[in-house]
């Protein structure tokens, strides 16, 4: 008893936690079917369709490859994907900034995933939000266009200390922007020593297939089991 | 925008633990939010006051703890910084990695039972 006769009671809970279930049955679902996630966050327009366009081609022919779209609103997205003939998914969020991962729960339970072996989904344009939500996905991509400016680890910390890969994205345009590189590679490090860093032009086609390589790489780590 | 769903997870938390130990009224709650989380109190609060009305928890007080960054530097041992850099705070190493500030907890709630 407290003097104001109030009770004090313990919680410790996290605030996430019902979040973190939805997410831990995503991990169950995805380690069942031996299917590679990966999430992929950035601010509006940094390039994650056009990363899921290259990978789609990279993957042509050896299928596999399941694709979950969130915006807020619109099927825009999942459109362009499916013309290069992969299963899509839509999933607006509507007043939510970021997938929740009930609803990607919900998503991948209706979708036929047997022949799934990489599942891709592209989260709201947005680097706060979606930074604070796990998908139960196996790894985290962060991408960052080089005219968003070299300050960006330093402002949206959380993104760059929770994910695995980052992805500078639109080197071909460096010679006319302001962009530190190695700034923003110090910065992603203090956050995530462990983070790998990659330096992409999606048009003049720099940098691209060491991304995929490593992508392919990674996804091989979790199938061939 | 981001605060609305964390005001919502702390009101289901704080009103399953009301029922739980039979509480008629929330009075109080304390949080750790990390700096890194970058949740603005006072919009959360607001947000908050909003979404409880009508529940046990009508006008509760949210008590934030702030948790914040840390620093860990090679060169001269645990250091602290109240936001994210790759420069030591005491002796400007770049050698630094950040090793909390993350949390999104709740700490206890005061219940009028």
């Amino acid at each position: 008893m407290r003097p104001d006769g109030n009770v004090r009671i313990d919680v410790e809970r996290s605030i996430l936690q019902s979040a973190d279930e939805a997410a831990a049955l995503i991990r169950a679902l995805l380690s069942e079917r031996k299917i590679y996630a990966l999430n992929l966050i950035s601010s509006p327009g940094s390039g994650k369709t056009t990363l899921i366009e290259a990978l789609l081609a990279r993957f042509e022919g050896k299928g596999g490859v399941a694709v979950v779209e969130g915006d807020i609103e619109t099927e825009i997205d999942a459109e362009r994907i499916r013309k290069h003939g992969v299963q899509v998914r839509q999933i607006n969020t509507r007043s939510t900034c970021h997938i929740q991962p009930s609803r990607l729960l919900s998503a991948l339970r209706e979708m036929d995933l047997s022949e799934t072996r990489l599942l891709l989904v592209e989260n709201v344009g947005n680097l706060v939000c979606p930074a604070e939500v796990s998908l139960g996905e196996d790894a985290r991509v962060v991408l960052l266009s080089v005219t968003e400016g070299d300050e960006k680890p330093l402002k949206y910390p959380l993104v760059f200390r929770t994910s695995d890969l980052l992805v500078i994205t639109k080197t071909d345009l460096l010679p006319y922007v302001t962009f530190d590189v190695d700034r923003v590679r110090r910065a992603a490090r203090a956050a995530n020593p462990a983070v790998e860093i990659f330096e992409v032009s999606a048009t003049a086609g720099a940098g691209m297939s060491a991304l995929l390589d490593r992508i392919e790489a990674l996804r091989a780590t979790k199938n061939e089991h | 925008m981001h605060e609305l769903g964390v005001a919502t997870e702390i009101l289901g938390i704080a009103l399953s633990e009301a029922e739980r130990h039979a509480a008629k009224k929330v009075t109080s709650i304390r949080l750790r939010v990390g700096v890194l989380r970058a949740i603005e109190p006072e919009n959360l609060s607001f947000l908050f006051e909003h979404i409880a009305r009508g529940t046990p928890a009508e006008g509760a007080l949210l008590e934030i703890v702030e948790d914040p960054v840390r620093v860990e530097c090679e060169a001269c041992g645990v250091s602290e910084a109240s936001s994210l850099t790759w420069e030591c705070p005491r002796c400007k190493g770049t050698g630094v990695s950040v090793t909390g500030g993350d949390s999104l907890t709740i700490l206890s709630l005061d219940i009028d039972s």
